[in-house]
């Protein structure tokens, strides 16, 4: 078979978690197909500033072509149409605008897909809430098949996804919490796909204490991997933990493994490292006593599934459906909702080994049997099996509204619309 | 989490946060629960509070302030209407108005007024969450305050009795080679230690040693200040196993060579009565509860 990949940015360097989950799955796949990946030239997600050559590329093995973005992301206007469409009833042209303004625009890419939609047998598009994934998937029409990556957030009540979902040939989810909350956005049970995820390269062998050594870390510690930012909810990380650290016995500290958009606190007891490179990272995961996952809106979290592997528990925020659905059926992670709770789940991880232990097998068990690569690898290759012996859909997207219809303001604020979406755990 | 069981092969992580949850429940003073300090905060400050300092009623006079009002103004909300003939109408007159004044500043100043009352909106739950996380966090440092003073009392009346036992003491090993000394030196060989049962005072010239003691802690008894469920007869106290503070009591292995054993030299190891855990080593309290008055 003939596969594209559609993502927003791609390289060897992109560690965000569908960048990194698109490598994962084009370099997976291209054991068992011509695979192609199309994507833009920019590296940054917040600026899609073209950093990348425009053209063909290969990495790791897989043919990548590479296509400009027309403007970078005006934070001001994008902030004032998203507060316009997620807090104000809106139209369809509105959500357009919105949609331009976040990125990244690249009508070439749109037009390449275009142009090469007989060509290749299926396209999967990875982040549904990017302009290359909402009119590539209309370029593609019947085709598309879609990582949705979808996090609780406004975007998901926006009017202009649901017709895409419907028409997906496939949705290749990451979290049954995931499923369900796409399936009441769409209006529809009738979502083909199965709860994927992604898997991970963690190696066999880890060296704790060459970590040690290296970064001269002494004693127990915790652990935060990824990007340091507000979204991910590391602030509310910073205060927990120094809280925890001035009442709590015990001598925990904090290690901070990712590229930081925050001011850091001074603490003797937070580290932060930096960038680390793979092999780094896992050792220092190995290392820790547990991972702390501070992030309200993942849509799996892969860093937590690393360090189920390593055999390492999670302590995850509790008003995250996915983290907190994910820590219950794996019974490998505790998680939070109150500084309370994070203190005394914390200390209990870190002062009984043996639930530290029991959680971090169990955790192990959970990655072997529904995220090791034969696994994810087996879903994938039987989807796309799946859809060569279909065909093409016989049935097309939903048109968009005419000119004057896109410009009536009747549509509800994304955050009523998000509001009416069941939350929780899927434990079902 | 000492107290938490967990089997091998069989976690319950739901149950652990039940348990967890549960926890954070039973614990009072330091540890209040958020939910908990919210409620002190917003009803009951003045109780942790000077109320010249900090009034309980800030929040509610905060909220009552209202944000500025916002409002959307571009650049054709001048010449706006829900009429079609009158938007047309004003269109259709705008360059003769253009000719007398500028409108375009009229917009554009209006524009900015609204942009920053907007920003001046969006920064008024910061100030309230600000303002309610400092009332918060007051708050709880007055519960904290209030429990180490507590804590502090605890250990200085814990102190203070060590100091009088370890008086008391001294004062009893001076009496020690006299008392020897008028020993008949039969029974100094034969046993030493019957020697302070019974053994005379050398200062009260006869008295005994045993009932000079009867006599002190009967007079202690009297005192301000005394550990509450101190039995009325040091030897009743001893046999019912009461280990109220004994000022001329064994306080340690050589110590109790010299003096009658009691059953209080068996007892169990002590609970600190307050926190329930194991008290720390008291060293000489002989199995010792002496728990100070303050910490019960």
């Amino acid at each position: 078979m003939k596969v594209a990949i559609v993502v927003q940015r791609y390289g060897a360097e992109m560690n965000g978690g569908a960048e990194l989950h698109a490598r994962y799955i084009a370099e997976r796949l291209a054991r068992h197909h011509d695979i192609r990946v199309f994507t833009t030239c920019a590296r940054d997600y917040v600026t899609w500033a073209n950093e990348l050559p425009a053209g063909p590329d290969d990495v790791n093995g897989v043919a990548v072509e590479r296509f400009p973005v027309v403007h970078e992301r005006d934070t001001r206007t994008f902030g004032r149409l998203s507060d316009r469409v997620f807090e104000h009833v809106h139209s369809i042209a509105d959500e357009l605008k919105w949609l331009d303004a976040e990125g990244p625009t690249s009508p070439s890419l749109r037009r390449h897909l275009e142009s090469v939609r007989d060509r290749f047998d299926v396209f999967i598009f990875f982040s549904y809430r990017y302009w290359h994934a909402y009119h590539g998937m209309r370029a593609t029409d019947r085709k598309a098949m879609l990582v949705p990556t979808a996090e609780r957030d406004p975007a998901i009540g926006l009017s202009l996804f649901p017709p895409v979902f419907r028409a997906a040939r496939a949705i290749m989810f990451n979290s049954f919490e995931e499923r369900a909350m796409i399936r009441h956005a769409a209006g529809t049970d009738d979502l083909r796909g199965a709860v994927v995820g992604v898997g991970s390269d963690v190696p066999e062998t880890t060296d704790a204490n060459r970590f040690r050594q290296e970064f001269g870390i002494n004693g127990p510690f915790a652990i935060y991997v990824g990007r340091i930012d507000e979204n991910k909810g590391c602030p509310e990380l910073f205060q927990n933990f120094q809280a925890y650290a001035a009442r709590m016995r015990g001598q925990l500290q904090l290690v901070l493994i990712g590229k930081t958009l925050l001011p850091i606190p001074k603490h003797p007891r937070i580290h932060h490292l930096g960038f680390l490179t793979d092999r780094q990272k896992f050792d220092a995961m190995a290392a820790a006593a547990v991972l702390i996952m501070p992030s309200y809106f993942e849509s799996l979290s892969m860093v937590a599934l690393e360090a189920w592997a390593l055999g390492k528990p999670v302590l995850a925020n509790g008003r995250c459906d996915v983290l907190k659905g994910q820590a219950i059926r794996s019974n490998a992670g505790l998680y939070y909702e109150s500084y309370g709770e994070f203190a005394e789940a914390l200390d209990a991880i870190v002062s009984t080994p043996s639930l530290a232990q029991t959680l971090g097998r169990n955790g192990a068990a959970y990655f072997t049997r529904h995220y090791a690569w034969p696994v994810i690898e087996r879903k994938y290759l039987e989807t796309l099996d799946r859809i060569a012996r279909e065909g093409p859909a016989s049935r097309p997207m939903d048109p968009l509204p005419g000119f004057f219809a896109r410009r009536r303001s009747e549509l509800p604020a994304a955050r009523n619309v998000l509001s009416r979406i069941p939350s929780g755990p899927s434990l079902s | 989490m000492s107290d938490s069981s967990v089997r091998a092969d069989s976690v319950d992580v739901e149950q652990i946060m039940r348990q967890i949850r549960s926890r954070i429940r039973d614990k009072r003073g330091v540890d209040y629960t958020e939910d908990q300090i919210r409620e002190l905060a917003n009803a009951k400050l003045e109780r942790f509070l000077d109320p010249n300092g900090v009034r309980s009623g800030l929040f509610e006079e905060f909220r009552r302030q209202p944000p500025p009002a916002t409002y959307a103004f571009e650049d054709t909300t001048l010449f706006d209407s829900d009429k079609p003939l009158i938007r047309f109408f004003r269109k259709l007159l705008r360059p003769l108005l253009k000719l007398m004044f500028n409108p375009n500043v009229l917009s554009s100043t209006l524009h900015n007024q609204a942009e920053f009352n907007d920003y001046v909106k969006g920064l008024h739950p910061l100030y309230f969450e600000l303002m309610h996380n400092l009332v918060l966090e007051t708050t709880r440092l007055a519960i904290e305050v209030k429990n180490l003073k507590m804590r502090v009392e605890s250990v200085q009346s814990r102190l203070e009795f060590n100091e009088r036992r370890s008086r008391a003491l001294e004062g009893v090993v001076q009496y020690k080679p006299e008392a020897l000394q008028r020993q008949p030196p039969a029974a100094r060989d034969n046993d030493p230690r019957t020697e302070p049962q019974g053994g005379t005072d050398p200062v009260t010239g006869g008295e005994s040693l045993r009932t000079r003691r009867r006599r002190r802690r009967r007079g202690r008894r009297g005192q301000p200040g005394q550990a509450p469920g101190a039995a009325p007869d040091a030897s009743a106290s001893t046999a019912a196993g009461d280990e109220g503070p004994d000022d001329d009591g064994p306080d340690n292995g050589e110590a109790a060579a010299d003096w009658q054993p009691g059953p209080a030299v068996e007892a169990g190891p002590a609970r600190d009565t307050a926190s329930g855990s194991p008290a720390p080593d008291r060293g000489d309290d002989s199995g010792g509860g002496s728990a100070p008055p303050d910490s019960q």
